[in-house]
């Protein structure tokens, strides 16, 4: 990378427009082109795992699922899979099928909630509310069955918390329909709208050898035509038998070139591939219990006396979730608790997708990885130029003295009588 | 790839490893079993067992993941061998156990760039130091935020998390 002293720096958040969540990327700019990029990370870190290790497994269960909202079952079924390796627990089949059922779902909404983004990211707001209005369908679904639209708190360790009785069947059914009638005008609107293809083609590209060397995951690895994805690779639940093929710009017709137009395509075409196994586990779901544990105080029993140790894996709508945990007997909770998130590996993508790009393709770029960065603690502010961090008790004080400013100012009469 | 070749490849790589294998029964028509290999490795030999597996196919480290044994640090690398087959992963699970008056650790950057994020995670949370790393920056914690929250004779963050019981008693 050539220095010279045309080279300015330009921060992009923890808090810009052009971010959903808070990252900071410090870019140094050449005139338009981007020369290099520095990426710092945890300004959403909560200490979820620190806060894991202190409570039993089943509140630890609830926190997996708040880690991320849209990865709501993601988590949830890595950490399953995991204690349920290390304490011997077996899934009854069907509730292996509804796992995948409702994972299956949650890609096809969150798929949707990115092409959504990526139109919003173009400037082409008209797709972002068609994206959005049709991606209400899932949702809904997703609500009849467990519901919640988002946190679904479906798995629990030894199968599910919630069947899908007969009468909602042909709900889903005509969910499928509809996505199906969907998926070409879709497919069309992103595919060969020519503005869309001259802002995404070549543009953030990530080669095979990059993401095979930075251990990027998911539709960011598959984009570049690497044929990586948890389900096939490595089966779990009842993936393997489902036939699960990871989905390359190929499938399209298309020689991988790592853009965000290859991004898109992978990840509109992975919509078309969850209807598939939606429907087919819909068929092929077999009778019977869905939890080996329909009692909550037999299962805490079981967790306490169990010893050992475990890894949970699952391909989340954009890659690899893993979670590791380990039990020690006559304790309620995980001794250790490490969760990987899909992001986690694909930060570094981002260092050869910016390399020599227009500055008015960050956003694009910097969403092409559909990032989730809600997986990291503390506030950090920036103020004269220092660094300084204000803990909770001065956060919560600042923001009860502004909702009291600002709700006296709003009516005569004081809208809450304070909190006690 | 075959859990057996992997095995192959750390056993040649350094003598003595003796990795277990966990098979995992996956699937409910046809079950299958999934294999999973897990081998303690000393320090010394870390470097040698990653480049053997990456020399034998495709690698991914999924992630490092550690603890706190009282005066020991145990670290366990998450590996994928034969990433991308269908069918073909194994994953591979290296032990490695260091002691908290030396909490020294190869960096394997040099052969699986993907490692960094990670590795510079457990300097912040657990205080190990990893020799060849390419930077060594915050990537989670503010910068100069003091302890490793993942140690459990960690000053610092009992402190911290005294404070937020305290709080926490305060207003509920």
């Amino acid at each position: 990378m050539p220095e010279t002293q045309n080279v300015y720096e330009i921060p992009i958040g923890p808090i810009h427009p052009a971010l959903k969540e808070p990252i900071r990327l410090t870019f140094r700019v050449e005139g338009e082109r981007i020369r290099g990029v520095d990426v710092r990370t945890g300004f959403a870190h909560r200490g979820i795992e620190f806060m894991g290790m202190k409570r039993n497994l089943i509140q630890t269960l609830y926190l997996s699922e708040r880690i991320c909202g849209i990865c709501s079952i993601s988590h949830p079924i890595a950490i399953t899979l995991a204690v349920e390796r290390a304490a011997g627990i077996e899934v009854p089949p069907r509730a292996q099928y509804l796992r995948v059922i409702y994972s299956e779902l949650e890609r096809i909404h969150s798929h949707l909630l990115w092409a959504g983004v990526a139109a919003h990211e173009l400037g082409f707001d008209t797709l972002l509310h068609l994206t959005w209005k049709v991606r209400e369908q899932v949702l809904d679904i997703l609500e009849e069955l467990s519901g919640n639209r988002i946190d679904y708190a479906i798995p629990i360790y030894g199968g599910v918390r919630r069947d899908i009785v007969p009468a909602q069947v042909p709900k889903v059914e005509a969910m499928v329909r509809y996505y199906r009638g969907l998926l070409d005008e879709l497919l069309d609107a992103f595919l060969r709208d020519p503005s869309v293809e001259a802002r995404t083609r070549n543009v953030g590209i990530l080669t095979a050898e990059e993401a095979d060397s930075l251990c990027a995951v998911g539709p960011t690895a598959r984009a570049s035509g690497l044929p990586k994805d948890v389900r096939q690779d490595r089966p779990y639940l009842v993936y393997g038998e489902l036939g699960v093929k990871a989905i390359t710009p190929r499938d399209y017709g298309l020689e991988p070139r790592g853009d965000v137009y290859d991004k898109a395509v992978v990840r509109l075409l992975e919509v078309g591939q969850s209807l598939d196994l939606i429907e087919t586990c819909l068929v092929e779901m077999p009778d019977g219990e869905i939890t080996s544990f329909p009692k909550i105080p037999a299962l805490l029993a079981h967790l306490k006396k169990a010893e050992g140790e475990g890894l949970g894996w699952h391909e989340a709508p954009r890659g690899e979730v893993i979670h590791y945990i380990r039990l020690e007997a006559g304790v309620e909770e995980p001794v250790v608790w490490k969760v990987k998130a899909p992001t986690y590996s694909n930060v570094m993508s981002w260092v050869p997708m910016f390399r020599d790009q227009e500055v008015a393709d960050i956003p694009i770029i910097a969403a092409s990885i559909d990032p989730c960065i809600c997986c990291m603690d503390r506030v950090h502010v920036v103020r004269d130029g220092s660094e300084a961090t204000v803990q909770m008790e001065e956060l919560l004080r600042l923001s009860r003295e502004k909702t009291d400013r600002v709700t006296r100012r709003l009516s005569p009469v004081p809208r809450h009588g304070g909190w006690a | 790839m075959t859990a057996d070749q992997v095995r192959r490849a750390l056993t040649a790589a350094v003598p003595g490893l003796q990795p277990e294998l966990r098979p995992r029964k996956v699937g409910v028509r046809a079950p299958v079993e999934v294999p999973e290999l897990w081998a303690e490795v000393p320090r010394e030999g870390l470097v040698a067992a990653v480049a053997a597996l990456k020399a034998a196919g495709p690698l991914h480290i999924s992630i490092i993941s550690g603890r706190d044994v009282g005066e020991e640090i145990e670290l366990l690398y998450h590996l994928a061998a034969g990433y991308g087959t269908p069918g073909g992963e194994v994953m591979v699970t290296l032990r490695v156990t260091v002691p908290k008056s030396d909490p020294t650790v190869p960096s394997i950057c040099g052969i699986l760039p993907g490692a960094e994020t990670t590795e510079r995670e457990k300097i912040e949370f657990l205080g190990v130091n990893f020799t060849g790393i390419p930077s060594t920056a915050h990537v989670f914690l503010p910068d100069g935020f003091p302890g490793h929250p993942w140690r459990k004779d960690d000053p610092e963050t009992a402190k911290l998390v005294n404070r937020l019981v305290e709080w926490e008693g305060k207003d509920a």
